[in-house]
């Protein structure tokens, strides 16, 4: 009985792979017009009805099933984007900063080839901290007296003047914006010879004033105020000419002219700045040829008060 | 030789789930993808109809679903039958000859069933000269494959097993009383 069937089951083993190796060879031998094929076809038509019926009725099933697959997909799929987008957003910044960096040093280098500053060693500094308030009038930047600078020493970027240091330490300064109460510029209209004295406007840190303009020059709307170049018991900083303070927005008639102006860098994003170091042995002479354009009697004075350490706290002058 | 009134029963069961699992391979499963694969019923069918019913009945249906599958699909007829009659004799041999015991046997028969259909598909059509690439993506979708067999072979003995427990023959190892299961119980891959 086993031997039978052992027999039996074996023959059926063979039989079954016998017959699929004949349709195998036989299917794969023939034409697409062939027996078998033509089977196939036949077997298609009259399994597809019942084929189209269960699709229809499982459309159900496989919308579910494919619902939970397409959230899966969507999840993966939402995670890789929001990859993307960080990334993306981080390349535009990064981009952005470039462009912003490569326009900031565009600007100093325009305003270094316009303004006098023979005898200055400028050094490219990085601010670092703003004092936390809107009438902030004070940053510090990652440079200090190991790079040269020293206080009163002048401080611009790539849209003009931005303060003077204040404070300096080995490795950092502390800038006094030009908006500072104890800030004052002597300045001038550009294309001038009219001078003045550049401080902030009581009650309007944000806005300057020029002021005391000495000359008759017509002064109109949106002219430019640079720096002048010159010392007087206002402007303690001997800023170099030519360096752009800011825009005529309006002008004041009463016993003086009012000149309000608006600054011409934005003092609340600073990044890149300039500071004008001296360069060994300049400082002397840039003293001298400042002083002789003041009238007779006047230079002596300023010299005699102006202390050893340096050109900022120069008076005199008018 | 005879056939029995339970032995037709069994065997229009067989069919049943044959016909019904080809649809819903066909219309249902093979359209959700699963880790880039889908999941093939049919191997698991006829290791399972194997496990269950013995080698005869293994190869048989094998032959039947694998027939069925290439007529459904317009596949090269004879493939699928040829792979599935060895797998599911295979997995009948393996029920009579090895009795396995352990609950997770539906899951290694499974995923060993899948692999062996994968890989003979490969080959056979490697060898009729089908320009089947042969690459480590075709060896990763069939890992996959079988991963994602390996998967859904316990649900799916579940479902097999309860479809065909009621035409099931006498279970051979009731009579091996030395057993741990002398104590009127089956094994667990009978036991529903």
């Amino acid at each position: 009985m086993n031997g039978k069937t052992v027999r039996r089951r074996r023959a059926l083993l063979i039989g079954l792979v016998v017959l699929s190796l004949i349709l195998l060879t036989a299917y794969f031998g023939e034409s697409p017009n062939g027996g078998l094929h033509s089977v196939q076809r036949d077997f298609l038509t009259v399994v597809s009805p019942i084929q189209d019926g269960a699709n229809t009725a499982l459309k159900p099933v496989r919308s579910v099933i494919g619902w939970f697959g397409e959230v899966l997909h969507a999840k993966s799929e939402v995670s890789k984007l929001r990859h993307e987008r960080d990334k993306l957003r981080a390349e535009r910044v990064a981009e952005q900063e470039r462009t912003r960096m490569d326009r900031e040093a565009v600007g100093i280098a325009d305003i270094e080839s316009k303004a006098k500053l023979a005898g200055y060693k400028p050094v490219s500094a990085e601010v670092v901290f703003e004092t936390p308030s809107s009438w902030y009038s004070t940053v510090d930047i990652n440079k200090g007296s190991s790079e040269g600078i020293a206080i009163n020493d002048a401080v611009y970027n790539g849209e003009g003047l931005v303060g003077v240091v204040t404070q300096v330490a080995s490795e950092a300064a502390q800038v006094s914006l030009i908006t500072d109460s104890e800030v004052a510029v002597s300045a001038r209209i550009a294309g001038t010879p009219d001078w003045g004295i550049v401080q902030p406007k009581v009650g309007d840190p944000s806005h300057l004033l020029l002021q005391f303009l000495h000359g008759k020059a017509e002064v109109v709307k949106g002219d430019i105020v640079v720096t002048s170049g010159m010392i007087n018991s206002e402007a303690k900083s001997l800023y170099p000419a030519g360096i752009p303070i800011g825009t005529v927005t309006s002008i004041e008639e009463s016993a003086y002219t009012s000149i309000n102006i608006r600054p011409a860098v934005e003092l609340h994003s600073l990044d890149l700045v300039r500071v004008l170091t001296d360069v060994p042995g300049a400082k002397q002479s840039r003293m001298s040829s400042s002083l002789a354009s003041l009238p007779a009697g006047k230079g002596e004075a300023a010299l005699a008060s102006a202390p050893a350490s340096g050109y900022a706290q120069a008076g005199g002058g008018g | 030789m005879s056939i029995s009134s339970s032995q037709v029963k069994l065997a229009f069961r067989i069919a049943a789930l044959i016909v019904v699992v080809v649809f819903l391979q066909v219309g249902v499963v093979s359209e959700v993808p699963v880790f880039g694969v889908t999941v093939e019923l049919t191997p698991l069918l006829a290791a399972f109809v194997g496990l269950l019913c013995g080698s005869t009945w293994g190869a048989l249906a094998g032959f039947c679903i694998g027939l069925f599958v290439d007529l459904a699909l317009v596949q090269t007829l004879g493939v699928s039958s040829l792979l599935f009659t060895l797998i599911g004799f295979w997995a009948g041999r393996l029920r009579e000859v090895r009795d396995p015991q352990a609950a997770l046997t539906p899951l290694a028969v499974g995923a060993a069933a899948s692999a062996f259909a994968l890989v003979g598909l490969s080959v056979i059509e490697f060898l009729l000269g089908v320009d089947a690439p042969v690459s480590l993506l075709l060896l990763r979708q069939i890992v996959l494959g079988v991963v994602v067999d390996a998967i859904a072979a316990m649900p799916f003995w579940v479902i097999v097993r309860r479809a065909l427990r009621p035409s099931l023959p006498q279970d051979p190892r009731r009579r091996r009383s030395r057993r741990a299961y002398s104590t009127g119980g089956l094994s667990p891959l009978s036991r529903a």
